[in-house]
C-alpha cells in the first residue's frame, strides 16, 4: 500500500524545480528552459566527482548523503488520500520534524566544517530561520492531532473533517502556514533568493558554496524532494475524505503543479524582505499556528 | 461564518503588529470595518431594522470609508512620514501581540457561553492591541490609529455582550462616532496647522 | 424640573455660542446661574424622586450639586474678571462661556443620574466641554494639554464603557437587564464576583482620569495647569467630584457582595500610590498651578484611603471631598490673580506677594494653612477622621508612611508658598504690575470661611445628608 504512495510523491518532485523555473520565465516574458532542464543539470552533476577542501573532514563528505536520506525517509512517512505511507506509527509527525532537523543539522555542521566564515554566516542564518519556523510546524500538526484525536499522519489526515466553519478556518490557516513554511525551508523568495549571489544577503546558497559534483546534485535534488514533501502534506489537508484512487492521483498532481506555479508566481511578483525583517515574518507563522491551536482546543471540546 | 470573520479580525491585528507603513494601518482599519460589518450583520439580523441600519452605517460608512479616507487625507496634507516608527522592534511587538491574543483567549475562557468565546477573544485582542499601539508608537496619528483599533475591539465586545440591550449598543456607537470625529476632525486639523511634523515628541513640553 | 433645566441650559449654551455681544454673554451667564440655583434648591427639596426615567436626586447627588452651585457663582464671577482684563476675541469669549455652561450642566446630569450608563455619557460630555476650556488660549502648550486631556480621557472612558459591558454580562447571567443603581444595589449579591471584579477594575481605572488618581492622572494635571484659572478651579473641585462619584457609586454596589474588601484594597493601593506620586512631584514642581493640581491628587488619594477603611472613613471621605472642593477652588481662583500680577506661574519669577496684593496674599496664606489641615480648618477634622479610620482598621504601616508623606508634602508646598509670599522676586517688573482691588478676593475668603464653618460647626442638614449618602455602606 505504501510503495505507490511513496512513488507518487517522489516522481512528480523531479519536475518541481522545472515548473517553478518555467513559471518565472513566463511571468517575466521569457520562453524559458524546458521543464526537465533542472533534472538534466542534476544528472550532469551526478556524473562528476566531488572536490573536497583540505580542511574539511569526513562530516562534510557524508552530510549531503545524510540530508538526502532523511528527506526520503520523511517522505516515506506521508500518507495520501486515506492510504498510509511506507511507515506509520503514533507520533510520526514528531519523528518527521526530527528527521528534517537532522538533515538540516548535518547541512549546518558541514558548512561550519569547511572553516569558511561566509558559510558559517549562511549556516547561522539558516539555523535561525528553521528555529523560528519549527514551532509553527509542530503547533499546527499538534492542533490537527488535537482536532482529530489521532496521533499519526495517517490517522490525522484520515479523520480530518470540515464540518463547522471553525474547522474550515483552521484547515485554511494550516494550508497557509504550511505553504509559507515550505517557502522558508526551501529558502525561497520572501526569505532568501536562490538567484542572488550577493554574499551579504545569501542564506542557503552560501551555505552550500563548497559542495560540488555529486554532492551538489544530491542537495539540488533534495530541494525538489522537500517541495514535493510539503506539497503532499498540503494536498492531504485539502483532498476531501473518501475520494477514489483514480480521482486522487489527478487531483494530487494538479495540486503539486499549482503549488509549484504558486511558488514561481511569488518569486516573480514579490520582492525579497530585508534581512532583519525575516525573523518577525517567520514568527508571524507561529502566531497564526497558535490561532489554529486555539481553534482546535475549542473544536475538540478540551476547553469550552 | 462569523467565526471566520473574527479569525480574520485577529489575523489583521497580527498583521498590524509587523507592518511598517501608515498606509497599511489605514487599509487594515478599513478592512476591520468590513469584517465588523459582516459580524454585526449576521449577529444582529434579528433585532429591529432601524437599529440594524444604524449599526451598519457605523461600520461601513464611518469605520471603513470615512475614517480611512480622512486618515489618508491627513497623512497627505500634513506630510507625515510614511513609517510608523515604533519604540520597540517589530519582532517584540509581534511577540507581545501574540501574547495578548493568547491572554485574551484565556480570559475569554471564563465566559459562560462557548458560542461567544471567539467574539470575546477578538474583542479583547483588539482592545489590548490598541492600547499597546498607543503606548508603543511615536506619532500622534498612530496613537489615534491605536485608539481606533481599540474602538473596533469595543465594538466587537458590544456585539457580544449587548446584543440584548440596544440602548447600550447605540450609546456606545454614538460616542464612538463622536469621539472619532472629534479626535480626528477638529483636533488633528488643529495640530496639523500648528505643528509641521506630527511627532508626539513636539508635544512633550508639559512636565515637571 | 430636570427637563426644563437641561433644555434651558442647552438653549443658553447655544445662544452663548452664537452671540457675539459681550454684555449678552454676561446676561445669559447670570440666567444660567439662576437656573442652576433653582435646580439645586428644587432637588434639595425633592430628594429620592425619580425624574426623566434615569435621574434620581439622592443625598450624595444633592451634596455635590450644592457644591457645584456654590462654586459656579465665583467661577463665573472670576471668568468675568478674566475677560474684562484681557483682550479676547468675542468668538473666544462665547466659546468659553458656552463650554462652561455645558460643563456645569453635564456635571449636574452626572451627579443626578441614577443609571450607570447615563452617568458615563454625562462624564464623557464633560471631557469635551473641558477640553474646549483647556484650549482657550490658542497656543502650542495649551494644544498639547488639550490633546493629552482629550486623548487620555477618551481612552479612559472607553475603559469605563467596557466595564459597563462586563457588568451587563454579569447581569444577563442572572437574567436581568436594568442598569440603574438601585437595581444593581439590590441584585449585587446575585452577580458573579469574577465579572464584578473585572467590571470594577475597568470602571475604576477609567474614572481615575477624572478624579486625578494613579494610574490615569497625568493628563488631568496638565489640563488644570493649562486651563484659565476659573476653569482650573472647576476641574479640581466639581469635575474631580464627578470622577469620585463614578468610583463611589460602583464601590457602593460592591458593598453588598463578597468582594467588598478586595475592592477596598484596590482603592487603598491607588490612593496610597497617588499620595506617593504627588509627594514626589510636589518636591520638584515650581509651577504654582501644577503644585495645587498635585495637591488635589494627594487629597483624592486620602479620600480613597478613607473609603477603603471602614465606617468612620466613609463619613470622613465625603466631608473631606466637600471641604477640599471649596479650599482648592478658592486657591485656584487666587492663582489667576498671581498670574495677572507677575505674568508667570513659576515661583522663580514671583515673590513678595504681600507687597503687591495684600488680600490675595492673605487668601494664599490662609488657604495653605487650611489645606495643610491646621486646626481652625475643617479639613483638620476630616483628615483626623481619615487617619483615625486607618488606625482603627489596623493599617499601621500605611498610616505611618502616609503621615510622613503628608509632612513632606506640607514642607514642599510651604517652601513654594512662602517663597511666593515673603521673599522678593529676582527682577520684579513693578512698573507693569497690575493693581488688584481687594474685593476681587472676597469670594475666595467666603469659600475659605465656609470650610472653617462646615468643619467646626456643621449644620444638621449637612451631616444628615452625608449620613444618608453613606447609609448603604456596611458598618
Amino acid at each position: 500500500m505504501g510503495i505507490p504512495v511513496f512513488l507518487l510523491i517522489v516522481f512528480p518532485s523531479l519536475f518541481f524545480a522545472g515548473i517553478i523555473l518555467r513559471t518565472k520565465s513566463i511571468c517575466s516574458g521569457r520562453k524559458g528552459p524546458s521543464i526537465s532542464q533542472p533534472l538534466r543539470d542534476i544528472w550532469r552533476l551526478f556524473q562528476k566527482s566531488a572536490v573536497y577542501s583540505e580542511t574539511a573532514s569526513f562530516v562534510f563528505q557524508i552530510a549531503p548523503a545524510v540530508y538526502f536520506a532523511t528527506l526520503l525517509l520523511a517522505i516515506a512517512l506521508i500518507p495520501l488520500g486515506g492510504r498510509s505511507g511506507l511507515i506509520s506509527f503514533k507520533g510520526d509527525f514528531v519523528f518527521f520534524a526530527a528527521l528534517l532537523s537532522l538533515g538540516k543539522f548535518f547541512n549546518i555542521i558541514a558548512a561550519l566544517d569547511t572553516g569558511s566564515s561566509l558559510e558559517g554566516m549562511g549556516a547561522s542564518r539558516e539555523a535561525l530561520y528553521s528555529m523560528l519556523a519549527e514551532p509553527a510546524f509542530l503547533i499546527t500538526m499538534a492542533s490537527l492531532a488535537l482536532m482529530t484525536g489521532h496521533y499519526s499522519f495517517h490517522g490525522i489526515f484520515g479523520a480530518l473533517r470540515y464540518g463547522s466553519s471553525l474547522s474550515l478556518a483552521a484547515g485554511a490557516l494550516a494550508v497557509f502556514v504550511l505553504i509559507i513554511i515550505c517557502l522558508i525551508e526551501n529558502s525561497r523568495l520572501p526569505i532568501d533568493d536562490p538567484a542572488t549571489h550577493l554574499e551579504l544577503t545569501m542564506v542557503h546558497e552560501v551555505m552550500i558554496l563548497d559542495n560540488s559534483g555529486f554532492d551538489l546534485g544530491l542537495i539540488s535534488l533534495a530541494g525538489s524532494l522537500k517541495f514535493a514533501m510539503y506539497g503532499a502534506l498540503i494536498s492531504n489537508i485539502i483532498i476531501p475524505h473518501g475520494l477514489a484512487w483514480f480521482y486522487i492521483i489527478p487531483v494530487f498532481l494538479a495540486l503539486q503543479i499549482s503549488l509549484a506555479m504558486l511558488v514561481g508566481m511569488i518569486e516573480s511578483f514579490m520582492a525579497r524582505f530585508r534581512l532583519n525583517h525575516n525573523p518577525q515574518y517567520i514568527f508571524t507563522l507561529t502566531s497564526i499556528s497558535l490561532l489554529i491551536f486555539l481553534g482546535a482546543l475549542i473544536i475538540s471540546g478540551k476547553i469550552n | 461564518m462569523t467565526i471566520i470573520l473574527l479569525i480574520a479580525f485577529i489575523i489583521s491585528l497580527i498583521h498590524l503588529s509587523v507592518s511598517k507603513r501608515l498606509k497599511t494601518y489605514v487599509s487594515v482599519l478599513a478592512f476591520q470595518g468590513i469584517l465588523l460589518f459582516g459580524a454585526a450583520f449576521i449577529e444582529l439580523i434579528r433585532i429591529n431594522l432601524v437599529n440594524l441600519l444604524f449599526i451598519l452605517l457605523e461600520t461601513i460608512v464611518i469605520k471603513s470609508i470615512a475614517i480611512p479616507y480622512f486618515l489618508n487625507y491627513l497623512i497627505r496634507r500634513n506630510k507625515i512620514t510614511r513609517e510608523s516608527e515604533p519604540y520597540l522592534p517589530d519582532f517584540i511587538s509581534l511577540v507581545i501581540v501574540t501574547a495578548i491574543i493568547f491572554g485574551s483567549f484565556l480570559l475569554s475562557g471564563t465566559m459562560y457561553t462557548s458560542i461567544n468565546r471567539l467574539f470575546f477573544m477578538a474583542a479583547f485582542s483588539g482592545l489590548f492591541t490598541g492600547l499597546y499601539f498607543i503606548i508603543s508608537r511615536k506619532k500622534i496619528i498612530t496613537h489615534v490609529m491605536g485608539f481606533l483599533v481599540m474602538e473596533n475591539g469595543v465594538f466587537a465586545l458590544t456585539l457580544a455582550a449587548g446584543a440584548q440591550m440596544p440602548m447600550l449598543v447605540n450609546a456606545g456607537i454614538l460616542l464612538d462616532i463622536f469621539a472619532s470625529v472629534l479626535l480626528l476632525g477638529i483636533f488633528v486639523n488643529k495640530i496639523g496647522g500648528i505643528l509641521k511634523e506630527q511627532e508626539a515628541g513636539q508635544l512633550r513640553n508639559l512636565k515637571d | 424640573m430636570l427637563g426644563t433645566y437641561f433644555t434651558g441650559a442647552l438653549v443658553i449654551s447655544l445662544l452663548l455660542l452664537l452671540n457675539r455681544k459681550k454684555n449678552w454673554n454676561y446676561i445669559l451667564s447670570v440666567a444660567f446661574l439662576i437656573l442652576q440655583c433653582i435646580l439645586t434648591v428644587y432637588e434639595f427639596n425633592h430628594q429620592g424622586i425619580q425624574e426623566l426615567k434615569y435621574f434620581t436626586a439622592d443625598a450624595l447627588a444633592v451634596i455635590l450639586l450644592v457644591i457645584s452651585c456654590i462654586i459656579s457663582v465665583p467661577a463665573f464671577w472670576h471668568s468675568y474678571i478674566y475677560f474684562s482684563k484681557g483682550k479676547w476675541l468675542p468668538r473666544e469669549q462665547s466659546i468659553y462661556f458656552s463650554a462652561l455652561v455645558i460643563l456645569l450642566t453635564s456635571l449636574s446630569g452626572a451627579y443626578l443620574s441614577g443609571h450607570i450608563a447615563v452617568t458615563w455619557i454625562f462624564v464623557e460630555l464633560t471631557t469635551f466641554s473641558a477640553s474646549a476650556l483647556v484650549y482657550h488660549r490658542r497656543n502650542l502648550r495649551t494644544l498639547e494639554g488639550t490633546w493629552k486631556y482629550l486623548f487620555v480621557c477618551t481612552v479612559s472612558l472607553t475603559l469605563v464603557f467596557i466595564g459597563i459591558l462586563f457588568l451587563t454580562m454579569a447581569l444577563q447571567q442572572v437574567g436581568l437587564k436594568n442598569l440603574s443603581y438601585s437595581n444593581l444595589l439590590a441584585n449585587a449579591p446575585l452577580l458573579n464576583t469574577f465579572w464584578l471584579k473585572i467590571a470594577f477594575l475597568f470602571i475604576f481605572t477609567g474614572y481615575t482620569c477624572k478624579a486625578g488618581l494613579v494610574p490615569m492622572y497625568t493628563a488631568d494635571i496638565d489640563a488644570k495647569d493649562k486651563a484659565p484659572s476659573p476653569a482650573g478651579a472647576l476641574f479640581s473641585s466639581v469635575l474631580l467630584n464627578a470622577g469620585f462619584l463614578g468610583i463611589f457609586r460602583f464601590y457602593l454596589i460592591l458593598s453588598h457582595t463578597g468582594i467588598f474588601s478586595w475592592a477596598g484594597q484596590i482603592l487603598m493601593i491607588s490612593g496610597f500610590l497617588s499620595i506617593f506620586v504627588a509627594s514626589v512631584y510636589m518636591y520638584k514642581v515650581k509651577n504654582i498651578k501644577r503644585m495645587f493640581a498635585y495637591s488635589s491628587m494627594e487629597h483624592i488619594g486620602l479620600i480613597m484611603l478613607a473609603l477603603a477603611c471602614g465606617p468612620i472613613g466613609f463619613y470622613a471621605a465625603i466631608l473631606h471631598l466637600v471641604l477640599h472642593s471649596f479650599t482648592k477652588s478658592s486657591l485656584f481662583f487666587q492663582t489667576g490673580q498671581v498670574y495677572r500680577i507677575y505674568k508667570s506661574k513659576s515661583v522663580y519669577d514671583t515673590g513678595d506677594y504681600f507687597r503687591y496684593n495684600l488680600a490675595g496674599a492673605l487668601v494664599l496664606l490662609s488657604g495653605f494653612f487650611i489645606l495643610s489641615a491646621l486646626p481652625p480648618s475643617g479639613m483638620f477634622i476630616s483628615e483626623f477622621l481619615i487617619l483615625r479610620s486607618l488606625f482603627e482598621s489596623n493599617h499601621y504601616w500605611i498610616l505611618a508612611v502616609v503621615l510622613l508623606l503628608l509632612t513632606w508634602i506640607i514642607w514642599s508646598m510651604g517652601k513654594n508658598i512662602f517663597k511666593l509670599l515673603f521673599i522678593p522676586a529676582v527682577e520684579p517688573q513693578e512698573m507693569s504690575m497690575e493693581k488688584i482691588p481687594p474685593w476681587e478676593s472676597l469670594s475666595q475668603f467666603i469659600l475659605l470661611a465656609l470650610v472653617v464653618y462646615l468643619g467646626l460647626n456643621p449644620p444638621f442638614a449637612f451631616t444628615e445628608l452625608i449620613h444618608n449618602a453613606i447609609k448603604n455602606l456596611p458598618g
